[in-house]
């Protein structure tokens, strides 16, 4: 009796339910059960793996993550109940997700060069940028199949269109220093066992200065680019099928070497407003884009009139931009300092972000949405980590370590994989993150 | 009794019963009451007959009167009775007073000089006075322009005033007090018990010993009173005591009771001055050697930095990156970005060369131009010898191509230690510090021509630079800036900067305002319209100052120092001309290792963020962002 009495005083005692949107395998008995407040999440996570082991014999051990009231629980119970001010008397409901971390390192996939931009937006394959001027897909980890060829400066940006049409073509667009962003198509499914190098089939000229960022349009049909010229153009991305189109104005004269004529592209409207270099675009919608700028502002355009319908100053240089989170409307931002910005441009009268992510300890180069979370993020840094956020907690889901210098650029991938290009050179691919 | 005939004012009246009818106390005891409220009791009259009996024992009885008020027995005097014995008989009481006196016709017409006019009053009687109005206003107006005071009182002559008056600040000389003499003790008693009194030794001991340790009074025995002799010491003592205050210092001085807190400058909180530079967040890292200078392009994009290790080299801000090298072979002094975007050059000073570097930066049409205008150049230095010049060009510097780098060779006489370009990219001036009227020379890229500079140098110049918006032109010596006008060619300013040697010099983008770095450490503001002093004097590195900077747009300026530290401050010029320039430090920015006892040995800000770039003896070069 004592003993027990003791334990009781050691570690006061809670009634919760474990609740769980998961399929049947993980679902744990809904009973209610008496459990000790000092237990961490590793603890939680250890009790739901035995209630589970319990029903079924042959359960591999998980990690769970807890949501109490919709938040993450990332101190003890206690501490938690405490902090967020929830009665201890009443049956406590802890929701169980899996827990969002990568489980597996691919092998690195080694660049020439600074790996500037990647884009893992078609689950076939990734797109990567590099800083030898050369555009590359990758089908996994490691297995190069394509090279774009073309540019005289190292890229910077990347993007490919219409990522999800069912066939094995596809047209992707580079932007480069060199001024031109080039457009390549793919066939994916042509892949023989050896490294097949393309030519591009359009070049687009029209920037004055280093082309900084590319964002097609969710049909695939325009492209537009931000610049150092400080002005981002809409182009039209043509159809190698209709190479004649009226966009290409003049046909250079066919090269040797060239397998099909190039033509030119000119800019279909030009969005003229930042007074310093565009750093990043995103086309989440038909009709509207969203620029981010190195003059501290984020603004968003309509494309159809060329003029911008929202401008936001946020007080330092921005070098990446994503529009995603809930209903495709919270704008994430990272630049100048190691704090990840998330804005929700619907809050009226505020130009405080909603959410601030400050665990990085220098720049932030990239930082994108899940695809199909609301609450998923991944950031990437100078100081050589990747992270991947959520938006209930304030703490990182997931430190990636891979990169040994400055991470450059990072993307989701088959939404279950984070890849990300810096200037040791490589390409990392981090798998089997269970989103949702 | 002559001066007055009022009755009433003779005798005061002795009781206190008050104007009351007497018949009230008829029937009593007493009159009245006194002030204390007791009882006043009646006197006892004598009745009539005693009275009566009175009056004829004594003739003078009758005399004698009863005033009933007084409740007393009055005698008249003789006076007393004349007087109404002349009231009986209807004269006047006093014999002086004359009834009848003659009449004096004051106002007659017949003799008054002025007799009372009978005409009604005048008009002018009722009216206001015009003259008085002039008058006032005269005077309001004089007291309004101030020529006429009337607040001033006439001053207070002191009543009392001092007799000796020389001694004008007495009431200010403090009493100052005698020491507090020892209360005596039982050894100074006239007769000590025995164990005060020293013994004969001691005695001859005390006598051995100096005056000043001898003790100041050996206890004594007297039998008696009458025997302690006089105090032999008494003159000795007040003299000293005279001394004492004769000596005594007369002035007295005031404490200043003054919060140390309260001398500091209102200086507004560093929150309120952001952004400034303050985290470093990024390096470039490459360089083998000290890395000596650094420019940035005027977008921004681009940072070039010169080495001691022979290389130049062009780096991508936002990333790091290295974009290009060029090896030249020799320390490289300096590098300096042409100003205007559309023309990517960059000039270098390696030794006795300054090289114009085509940086490729430019679209295709800017690099062709560029290469074009640095191609020509070369041939229009050989073929044109013919302009007066193009012939001091020749005998001071060679223009010549290097196809080594694609680029522009000027060949000078001296080592060239500095280039800086002029703001719109056409001129650049070079410096060679050594004491010759050739040492600063100005050279237009357009044209390939190079002149020197029409004005004597006093002492050895050591930086110089281009006025931002006017053609002016700074030269600083080792002592002081002088400052030119180009298009009239005369001195329009010298700037005495009061240090032991500059190092360099910055001008404000508005132009009115210069700083200059000293090698002990000071960094001097100077205001150009204010004086040729400096306004502010800044004592804050405790080694030499390599650099100083001011930002394109912010309020900012910076010094780097070879104590690896980078100072900033925010330094605000105000549009009005009479506020003065507000000049706060804001941070010390560190992280720079010690090199052979360098440390930072240049800093510029980026054009364009609130950033500031510094270059380290340890070939890092670093960038500080808000």
């Amino acid at each position: 009796m004592d003993i027990d009495g003791d334990a009781e005083e050691a570690s006061r005692r809670i009634r919760v339910r474990f609740v769980t949107k998961l399929k049947p395998p993980y679902k744990a008995p809904p009973t209610s059960i008496a459990i000790p407040t000092n237990l961490t999440r590793f603890g939680l996570s250890a009790l739901v793996n035995n209630l589970l082991k319990a029903g079924n014999a042959d359960w591999k051990i998980e990690a769970f993550d807890f949501l109490i009231d919709g938040e993450l629980v990332r101190m003890s119970l206690e501490e938690f109940l405490l902090a967020k001010g929830i009665s201890a008397e009443k049956i406590l409901e802890i929701e169980y997700i899996k827990a969002v971390a990568p489980r597996k390192k691919e092998d690195p996939s080694l660049h020439d060069d600074w790996v500037s931009a990647v884009d893992g937006s078609n689950p076939r394959f990734i797109l990567t940028g590099c800083y030898d001027g050369f555009g590359r897909i990758w089908k996994t980890a490691g297995v190069c199949t394509h090279l774009l060829e073309g540019h005289t400066g190292a890229i910077t940006s990347v993007c490919i269109l219409d990522p999800l049409g069912s066939d094995g073509r596809r047209v992707v667009a580079t932007a480069s220093k060199d001024m031109t962003l080039r457009l390549f198509e793919v066939n994916i499914e042509e892949f023989q066992g050896q490294l097949k190098k393309i030519q591009s089939f359009q070049t687009l000229r029209g920037h004055n200065a280093s082309v900084q960022c590319i964002a097609a349009e969710p049909s695939g049909a325009k492209i537009c680019s931000g610049s150092w010229d400080c002005r981002i153009n809409v182009w039209q991305a043509n159809d190698s099928d209709s190479g004649g189109d009226f966009m290409s104005v003049k046909k250079r004269k066919v090269d040797i070497e060239d397998e099909e004529p190039k033509s030119e592209g000119e800019p279909i409207s030009t969005l003229v407003g930042h007074t310093q270099c565009v750093s990043s675009v995103v086309w989440p919608e038909h009709e509207t884009l969203y620029s981010a700028s190195w003059d501290h502002s984020i603004r968003r355009w309509d494309v159809e009139t060329g003029k911008d319908s929202m401008n936001m100053y946020c007080g330092k240089v921005i070098n990446c931009l994503d529009v995603g989170g809930e209903s495709s409307s919270l704008i994430a931002a990272g630049g100048s300092d190691p704090i990840l910005r998330i804005w929700d441009p619907r809050k009226p009268g505020t130009l405080a972000p909603t959410f601030q992510f400050s665990s990085h300890t220098s720049w932030i180069s990239g930082c994108k949405w899940h695809d199909n979370s609301w609450y998923h993020l991944v950031s990437a840094s100078y100081d050589g980590k990747v992270m991947l956020w959520d938006l209930r907690t304030a703490w990182p889901l997931a430190v990636i370590d891979s990169h040994e210098d400055k991470v450059l650029c990072a993307d989701w991938w088959k939404s279950n994989c984070v890849i990300s290009g810096g200037a040791d050179s490589k390409l990392c691919i981090s798998s089997e993150i269970s989103v949702m | 009794m002559a001066e007055s005939d009022s009755s009433e004012d003779e005798v005061a009246a002795h009781n206190t019963v008050g104007n009351v009818p007497f018949e009230w106390y008829k029937d009593e005891e007493h009159i009245g009451y006194d002030i204390a409220g007791k009882k006043i009791k009646k006197k006892v009259r004598e009745d009539k007959l005693d009275s009566f009996l009175a009056s004829a024992d004594n003739s003078e009885n009758w005399r004698k009167i009863y005033d009933e008020y007084n409740d007393e027995i009055v005698e008249l005097t003789k006076e007393e009775t004349r007087m109404i014995r002349r009231v009986l008989k209807g004269m006047a009481p006093h014999p002086e007073f004359d009834p009848y006196p003659t009449a004096v016709d004051w106002v007659t017409i017949d003799k008054a000089e002025h007799p009372f006019p009978d005409a009604p009053e005048p008009k002018r009687r009722f009216v206001p006075s015009k003259w008085e109005s002039k008058m006032i206003v005269r005077l309001v107006r004089g007291i309004r322009k101030g020529l006429i005071k009337v607040d001033d009182k006439p001053k207070e002559e002191n009543r009392v005033y001092l007799l000796w008056g020389d001694d004008r600040n007495l009431t200010e000389r403090h009493h100052i007090p005698p020491p507090k003499p020892k209360l005596p003790g039982h050894e100074e008693s006239y007769n000590p018990s025995l164990e005060y009194i020293p013994t004969a030794e001691e005695v001859k001991k005390y006598e051995l010993m100096y005056e000043e340790d001898r003790p100041k009074f050996i206890p004594k025995r007297f039998t008696s009173m009458r025997s302690v002799p006089a105090y032999d010491k008494a003159v000795r003592e007040s003299f000293d005591r005279c001394l004492d205050l004769y000596l005594c210092p007369r002035t007295q001085k005031k404490r200043i009771n003054i919060d140390p807190e309260s001398l500091k400058p209102k200086l507004p909180s560093r929150k309120d001055l952001k952004p400034y530079p303050t985290t470093c967040y990024l390096e470039y890292k490459g360089h083998k050697g000290p890395v000596v200078s650094i420019s940035t392009d005027s977008t921004g994009q681009w940072i070039a930095s010169g080495s001691n290790d022979g290389t130049v080299r062009v780096w991508e801000v936002e990333s790091g990156r290295c974009f290009r090298v060029w090896e030249l072979g020799e320390a490289v002094q300096h590098v300096a970005w042409n100003p205007s975007p559309e023309l990517p050059v960059l000039a270098v000073s390696v030794g006795q060369d300054v090289f114009l570097l085509n940086t490729g930066l430019g679209n295709d049409e800017e690099n062709r131009r560029v290469d074009d205008l640095l191609h020509v150049e070369s041939h229009m230095a050989h073929n044109e010898p013919g302009a007066s010049e193009a012939i001091i060009s020749e005998t001071i510097v060679k223009w010549s191509r290097d196809d080594n780098h694609g680029a522009i060779r000027l060949n000078h006489y001296k080592t060239v230690s500095s280039v800086e370009w002029h703001r719109k990219g056409d001129y650049f001036s070079t410096l060679m510090p050594y004491g010759e009227s050739k040492a600063v020379l100005v050279h237009q890229l357009s044209k390939g021509l190079t002149q020197r500079i029409p004005f004597k140098l006093h002492g050895l110049p050591v930086s110089t630079a281009f006025h931002p918006t006017r053609s002016i032109f700074f030269i600083s010596t080792k002592k002081n800036v002088r400052i030119y006008d180009l298009l009239k060619q005369r001195l329009i300013k010298k700037l005495e900067t009061g240090v032991r040697e500059v190092s360099s010099i910055a001008i404000h983008p508005g132009g009115d305002n210069v700083i200059v770095g000293s090698k002990d450490g000071k960094l001097c503001w100077f205001d150009m319209d204010l004086s040729s002093q400096p306004y502010r004097v800044l004592n804050c590195h405790p080694k030499d100052i390599t650099r100083v900077a001011f930002h394109r747009s912010y309020p900012l300026f910076a010094s780097s120092s070879d104590d690896c530290t980078a100072y900033v401050f925010h330094g605000m010029v105000y549009s009005d001309l009479n506020q003065n320039p507000l000049i706060v430090p804001l941070e010390i920015l560190r992280g720079h290792a010690s090199v052979n006892g360098r440390g930072v040995l240049d800093c510029k800000f980026h054009p364009r963020q609130p950033w500031l770039f510094t270059a380290g003896a340890d070939s890092v070069i670093k960038l500080y962002c808000h």
